[in-house]
């Protein structure tokens, strides 16, 4: 956004985050003190209006939140499992109405009834007359992979795992990233762009200082691969960070992690500790001459911030707004200087691409879609958790052989968090788990989540859910999206709460105009799964609609 | 070899870089693609998405919707730009856009100037088809300030006021709150405009493509029937502004949006502070003392009687016992008058003007070093600049155009030495910040070039190529005592090593100072060092480097360059030198004094012996500007004769003989020279007030009644007589001056001058000078019974003595002059901020507010002087630059108490 912003937001870079200051300050509770934004706009030469705007921006910072003890979740994959009235019903006997906030998906899809309470997350069945004793708060799920685990695996300590970090250090920067590329990594955020490309673009770029960022803010509902990885395979992402920051000439890396993930921050941040305690940060690394740190900060509760432009604006501390490309981060990122930034997965992949080879790794895979790949099941499945498969595996074998099935009737499956495609059950047979086989059906891989829609639930509502989704988080930078999304939500509530009869042509402008026109994927995204739904079940949307 | 790209399938040169709306603009047309959120001034941002064009990499392939404003444009591109299917997801933009807009055009202040309704009109919008939902059209009206106002409910949330307020004026006061649906726009702290830290610049108004921001004089509707282009009559930056009249009364003032000078930005001042020019204080009519009073006469009359007097006190006490003050407020054409009158009417050289408060040194210095007394490059060379060196200038409060350009580049990590004894606005972002002892800047200056030597970052090729006496200069800066000079200075000498270092290093250092260098014992010196600075490196002669003076008044530059000063005539031709005199006589017709004539400083002090009998001031108010007030009054009180040229009753006018009421830069023509040389064209956008005339028609009226032959005023007559004088008007002509100007040195064939000195410097060789620093006397003779130091300077809301800015909406917003102390001396004297303080000098006393704050060293405090009630000039002393008699204003022995009494009260 401001571009002089960035700058003078960098002259205190990331060692007094601006961003991390105004988290501390709001502390979880409400935006900072007039005062204490004033000090800290004098502090970095900035505007007062632009702190508190981007304050009034988080879940967490806005006004709105102070005095919020509890925050109920209304992700996805808890609404259509139906869990989160009951939870409401019981909280409202233990806390006033006006303490009681909500939260958008704490990757506890596979237990629902998900809240937090004093930075904890909970789900399944809690007492909350022991809440405040209670600190068993942890989650179970399976994890499961084909017998050759890449991402799955046993943790073999830190002298073990990072031996090939000794390696890799001793090796020429432009071999590495050729490697790399014939690796055929692509991005596991959701957009699979090449990674090896945007490497080399980075490490190409001139400038002394560079960035790593990891984008642990794993926002969609029904997602939580990242987390397994974060809080079980947290040496997994450091590794993948630090080769990048070795290959891109980045000294430091960047994990961005939302604060609806307390856990995944305590433990990367253990984690990083733990490798710093080891010797393998700091300056001159295993004498290679490669410096590097790490800086673990927590996000305040908003699902655009994990649009990279969006993230990297929240991290200097302006409104996480969209901005436009080019320049793209990768050449002006954090603070405008050369950034590396990917998902969470894309780092973790980064070991067994090197352990392996880069050509070996190419052959696991299908195709263009190389590697293995994160599934995470929610709890219609039997068996929901975590399951890593090579690409190509075919669906329909993921959901019966991993997930065991549904336990009960499910019309479709929303695949690829909310701007993925809706696929009808019958369409399952079809897919299988890669890029390619996605976009040849009209649907989209994304970070392969599955949020199933039972039978009862009416579509209808669902698709409203996805609007209402995206003008709750939509920064509201763009046009379409800022309106489309709440003109659509707006149709959609009035013609199933009312017997208004939508207008089918105009919510088909509406998706046109979402779909072409947006400056990012949120808005440019929602139309792909009420598209789905407006073809897939179109007798039970007709009645909804006036006649032609 | 040309590169193409197709628009509707047809070939179309492309520019590198640039992005598909540029492209479409230059081939169709300014207006072709509609927009909304795209502003010429502002980065490419993408948030309305109007712009949106169909592109293809093959000839009706497969095409992909882009936002024109932010895709770039490749070769080989097919653009469509006004498909069916753009015109539909246009047509849906809007639609969307007016479910949350009121649809109130016909009673809206900028109906038929709004470009919402622009776009929807083109667009084709029928209906809103969507029903009621959401909306902020209850959003309240902002009307607390006295300048801007805001009707957010008609805002669509486009950012251009964000952004002009960033991106233009660096200040950050606006931005959006909230998320999604819920944005809105906050000011400040999500307060009024009154109540926030808004400069009332107005950009973000110019920007607001609505009327949801706008201002009390709805600068955008389309009321005005006529609008003309002037200059603005505050500072030296030249701003170029749009004034909009109807039946003859000025409805408001925006700034031009093509000019080089300030590309559609200027400041309060500029923009809303013309409300003087109609302000029932104006004088309009002329006034002869009688008594203790003024009784009105008619012109004819106040001539007479001027004539009568003039010829008089010339035939009894001779042609230096007249005296003349032009003014650097007035045009270039008056002020070549005022001196042609004095020299070639009255038949003396003691003709002055207010230069020789502020920039008379600047000028000496750069002629003794460079061989002309003026700015060497051009402000748009802060574009191309490494590395921006400020010395005791304030520019965003007193150069505000040209200090939110330097503020914009130190933003985005241009590095910048800022050396004040206060922590300005750009002190605050300098990458090295020298605060020192005010009156140190020689020792300070000195230890740079030091450094610069002892670390061997001397451009040796250029200065033995360009340059004279450096080896002398070089000799003596080499044995300076640093340690010495870090105490009398009060800087770091590490600090000063990494700035001089840093300064000599990068590829191109440009160079700005203010009245910080000029207004001391020393001012001219100091010139000179920062010439030394500049020759030393090499940062003369191309892009991006320079000396560069910030001209305080709006025609500083040009009432020197005219010949108001009394060693050199219109084009600084010196006085005493034969074929200079022949060359004025041949133009003006008459013989012209020989002998040097009086500074204003000198008139004052020969008022008082009574030498000088008559003195003769076209718009400046003296008493209240020039230091020690006491002694200044004791002048003019000594005069037999004082006819002051005025707009007001200025406390100067209030002790003349005969007073003639002017005309303001509203009502007249002619030309104005900013900072940077530009000659620009001062318009006519109203007829002078009833009963007042331009200065110009006074002057010539008098010239003609003492029996001068002289044409009457007319910017490009009198301009054709400046060029046949003024060597470096050579070519300049009224329609040849256009809309932007030129910058002198002009040619005979038009061609101007964006940079001086690029092969060898007017004087032939650049000269170095080398110079101790001296300790004021101010300090030296009074510092044991007045132990603190005074400084003086400027805010942005008021100009020099607040004639003008005080009779309008700024003093509503700054309505006194306050006194800065820091807080340890707060604490040791009892002070917190409020509190009345009195201040003394071995001058005299002034009492006013104090403000604590850490803005000033310990031992120095820090006023202004734009408030006649308080009157900082009796405390101020007689102090002066040893060669120009600049005085030294921002030096003063002081001491101070809490006062018992209220400032104002």
């Amino acid at each position: 956004m401001s571009i002089n912003f960035s700058h003078l937001s960098g002259r205190k870079g990331m060692d007094e985050n601006l961003f991390d200051a105004l988290v501390k300050e709001g502390g979880f509770t409400g935006t900072a003190e007039t005062e204490k934004l004033k000090e800290l706009a004098e502090d970095y030469l900035l505007g007062e209006a632009p702190l508190l705007g981007a304050a009034s921006f988080y879940d967490f910072l806005r006004k709105e939140n102070e005095g919020k003890k509890i925050h109920v979740c209304n992700g996805t994959a808890c609404m259509v499992a139906g869990t989160q009235d009951k939870l409401r019903n019981k909280i409202s006997e233990h806390f006033d109405d006006k303490e009681v906030g909500h939260i958008c998906c704490l990757g506890r899809c596979h237990e629902n009834s998900a809240f937090q309470h004093n930075g904890q997350n909970y789900s399944g069945e809690t007492d909350l007359s022991t809440l405040s004793e209670n600190n068993d708060s942890e989650d179970t799920y399976n994890v499961a992979n084909d017998g050759t685990a890449h991402l799955t695996g046993e943790f073999p300590g830190i002298d073990a795992f990072y031996a090939l970090l000794k390696d890799i250090l001793k090796r020429d920067r432009a071999e590495l990233v050729e490697e790399l590329t014939r690796s055929n990594v692509r991005g596991r955020g959701g957009a699979g762009f090449p990674a090896g490309i945007k490497w080399k673009t980075v490490k190409d770029a001139p400038g002394e200082v560079k960035f790593v960022v990891c984008n642990a803010d794993e926002g969609d509902p029904g997602a939580y691969s990242d987390r397994y990885l974060m809080e079980k395979q947290p040496h997994l992402v450091l590794f993948g960070m630090m080769v990048c920051g070795y290959i891109t000439g980045a000294e430091t890396g960047v994990l961005y992690i939302r604060a609806e993930y307390p856990d995944s921050v305590s433990i990367m941040t253990q984690a990083v500790e733990d490798l710093q305690q080891a010797g393998y940060l700091g300056e001159n690394i295993c004498d290679s001459g490669f410096n590097f740190k790490f800086k673990v900060v927590k996000g305040a509760g908003s699902y655009v911030c994990g649009e990279e432009t969006a993230l990297l604006a929240s991290l200097e501390g302006q409104r996480p707004e969209v901005r436009v490309r080019p320049p793209f981060p990768a050449v002006q990122g954090l603070f405008r200087k050369p950034t590396a930034l990917n998902n969470v997965e894309t780092f973790a992949v980064i070991h067994p691409v090197f352990n392996l080879g880069g050509d070996a790794y190419s052959e696991i895979g299908r195709g263009r879609s190389s590697g293995t790949k994160l599934v995470s099941l929610d709890s219609f499945f039997n068996k929901p958790g975590i399951y890593e498969v090579a690409m190509g595996t075919p669906v329909s074998d993921i959901f019966e052989n991993y997930g065991g099935g549904f336990k009960s009737p499910v019309k479709a499956v929303h695949i690829g968090g909310p701007l993925g495609g809706i696929v009808p059950l019958e369409k399952i047979p079809d897919l299988t788990l890669d890029f390619e086989s996605f976009d040849d059906h009209g649907f989209l891989l994304g970070h392969a989540s599955v949020v199933s829609i039972p039978d009862d639930f009416p579509v209808l509502k669902y698709i409203e859910h996805l609007f209402e989704f995206t003008a709750a988080e939509s920064c509201g930078k763009c046009f379409p999206c800022r309106l489309g999304s709440q003109r659509g939500m707006e149709l959609l509530r009035k013609a199933r709460t009312s017997d208004y009869k939508m207008d089918r042509e105009l919510l088909d402008d509406l998706l046109e105009t979402l779909e072409e026109t947006s400056l990012c994927a949120l808005g440019g995204g929602l139309p792909l799964p009420v598209k789905n739904v407006l073809q897939y079940f179109k007798d039970e949307l007709n009645p909804y609609f006036q006649e032609a | 070899m040309s590169k193409f790209a197709y628009i509707d399938n047809q070939p179309y040169e492309i520019n590198e870089g640039e992005t598909i709306l540029a492209f479409l603009k230059r081939h169709r047309g300014e207006k072709y693609v509609p927009t909304l959120c795209d502003a010429p001034q502002l980065e490419p941002f993408g948030s309305c998405r109007v712009c949106s064009v169909e592109a293809a990499l093959s000839e009706n392939g497969p095409t992909k919707t882009v936002a024109s404003c932010h895709a770039p444009l490749q070769e080989g591109m097919y653009i469509y730009p006004d498909t069916k299917k753009i015109r539909k997801l246009r047509r849906n933009l809007i639609e969307l856009v007016l479910t949350d807009h009121p649809l109130d055009c016909l009673t809206c202040e900028v109906s038929g100037n709004c470009e919402l309704q622009d776009v929807a009109a083109r667009v084709g919008m029928a209906t809103v088809r969507y029903p009621a939902g959401a909306n902020h059209l209850d959003t309240p009206k902002d009307t607390s300030h006295p300048y801007m106002t805001s009707d957010l409910s008609k805002c669509i949330n486009c950012y251009r006021c964000v952004r002009a307020c960033d991106e233009i004026q660096g200040e950050m006061v606006l931005s959006m709150h909230g998320r999604g649906f819920t944005n809105r726009i906050i000011k400040g702290m999500d307060t009024s405009f009154k109540d926030s830290p808004c400069v009332s610049c107005g950009a973000c108004s110019q920007a607001c493509p609505t009327s949801a921001i706008s201002d009390r004089f709805k600068s955008k509707s389309i009321a005005a029937t006529n609008n003309t282009r002037t200059i603005c009559t505050y500072c030296g930056v030249g701003c170029n502004l749009d004034v909009s009249t109807a039946n003859g009364e000025v409805l408001s003032i925006q700034a031009s949006g093509d000019s080089e000078v300030n590309a559609a930005h200027t400041c309060l001042k500029g923009r809303y502070a013309f409300g003087f020019y109609k302000h029932p204080d104006r004088l309009t009519k002329p006034l002869i003392k009688e008594g203790d009073g003024f009784r009105e006469a008619t012109w004819d009359e106040a001539y007479d009687h001027i004539a009568a007097k003039l010829k008089d006190i010339v035939s009894t006490h001779g042609k230096d016992s007249v005296a003349g003050i032009s003014s650097a407020r007035c045009t270039n054409e008056e002020n070549y008058l005022m001196q042609k009158f004095i020299r070639a009417v009255v038949g003396t050289n003691n003709i002055d003007c207010c230069a020789r408060v502020c920039h008379s040194p600047t000028a000496l210095g750069m002629q003794k070093a460079f061989g002309t007394g003026a700015a060497t490059n051009s402000i748009k060379d802060l574009d191309v600049t490494d590395l921006i060196l400020v010395c005791g200038a304030n520019p965003t409060d007193a150069h505000p155009v040209t200090g939110v350009k330097i503020k914009q580049a130190a933003m985005k990590g241009i590095p910048m030495i800022v050396i004040d004894p206060r922590k300005t606005d750009l002190a605050n972002l300098a990458t090295w910040h020298l605060q020192l002892r005010p009156g140190t800047n020689v020792a300070l200056l000195n230890m740079m070039a030091h450094y610069i030597v002892t670390e061997g970052k001397v451009d040796h090729d250029f200065i033995n190529e360009r340059c004279e006496g450096h080896e002398e200069f070089m000799a003596q800066i080499r044995e300076l005592d640093i340690e010495e000079h870090e105490k009398i200075t009060g800087v770091d000498r590490q600090l000063v090593r990494e700035a001089a270092v840093a300064y000599a290093s990068v590829d191109n250092a440009m160079e700005f100072h203010g009245l910080g260098v000029t207004e001391h014992s020393q001012g001219s010196k100091t010139v000179m060092l920062l010439s030394n600075l500049a020759m030393l490196t090499g940062n003369i002669g191309r892009p991006g480097v320079g000396i560069n003076p910030l001209r305080g008044q709006n025609n500083v530059q040009g009432a020197a360059d005219m010949g108001a000063q009394p060693h050199q005539g219109a084009g600084y031709l010196d006085v005493t030198m034969p074929e200079h005199q022949e060359h004025y006589r041949t133009h003006y017709g008459v013989d012209v004094p020989k002998e040097i004539g009086l500074k204003i400083p000198q008139m004052f002090d020969a008022a008082i012996d009574g030498s000088l009998k008559a003195l003769w001031i076209m718009g400046e108010d003296i008493v209240q500007t020039d230091p020690n007030t006491h002694h200044v009054t004791e002048a003019m009180e000594s005069l037999d004769f004082l006819v002051v040229q005025e707009l007001f009753m200025s406390e100067t006018a209030k002790l003349a003989d005969v007073i003639l009421p002017g005309a303001s830069f509203l009502e007249k023509e002619g030309t104005f020279t900013n900072g940077e040389r530009r000659i620009q064209r001062v318009n006519r956008a109203v007829d002078p007030l009833e009963g007042t005339k331009a200065d110009g028609q006074i002057v010539v009226d008098i010239m003609n009644r003492m029996g001068f032959e002289q044409k009457g005023y007319s910017a490009d007559v009198i301009l054709q007589e400046i060029a046949q004088v003024v060597p470096f008007f050579a070519g300049v002509t009224w329609e040849g001056l256009g809309e932007f100007g030129l910058q002198w040195p002009v040619n005979p064939d038009g061609t101007d001058t964006q940079i001086m000195h690029k092969k060898e410097f007017r004087r032939g060789k650049g000269m170095f000078h080398y110079f101790d620093w001296v300790e004021t006397t101010e300090l030296t003779e009074n510092q044991e019974e007045y132990p603190y130091i005074l400084t003086t300077g400027r805010v942005l809301e008021h100009y020099n003595c607040g004639t003008m800015t005080r009779r309008t909406g700024n003093a509503e917003i700054v309505d006194r002059d306050i006194l800065v102390v820091n807080p340890l001396d707060a604490k040791a004297k009892g002070l917190k901020t409020g509190d009345p303080v009195t201040l003394r000098s071995a001058r005299g006393e002034a009492t006013l507010e104090a403000a604590v704050t850490e803005d000033v060293k310990p031992g120095v405090v820090y006023t202004t002087f734009h408030f006649p009630e308080i009157m900082v000039n009796y405390i101020t002393g007689n102090v002066h630059d040893e060669e120009t008699m600049c005085p030294e204003y921002k030096v003063v022995a002081v001491d101070f108490d809490k006062a018992k009494a209220t400032a104002n009260a």
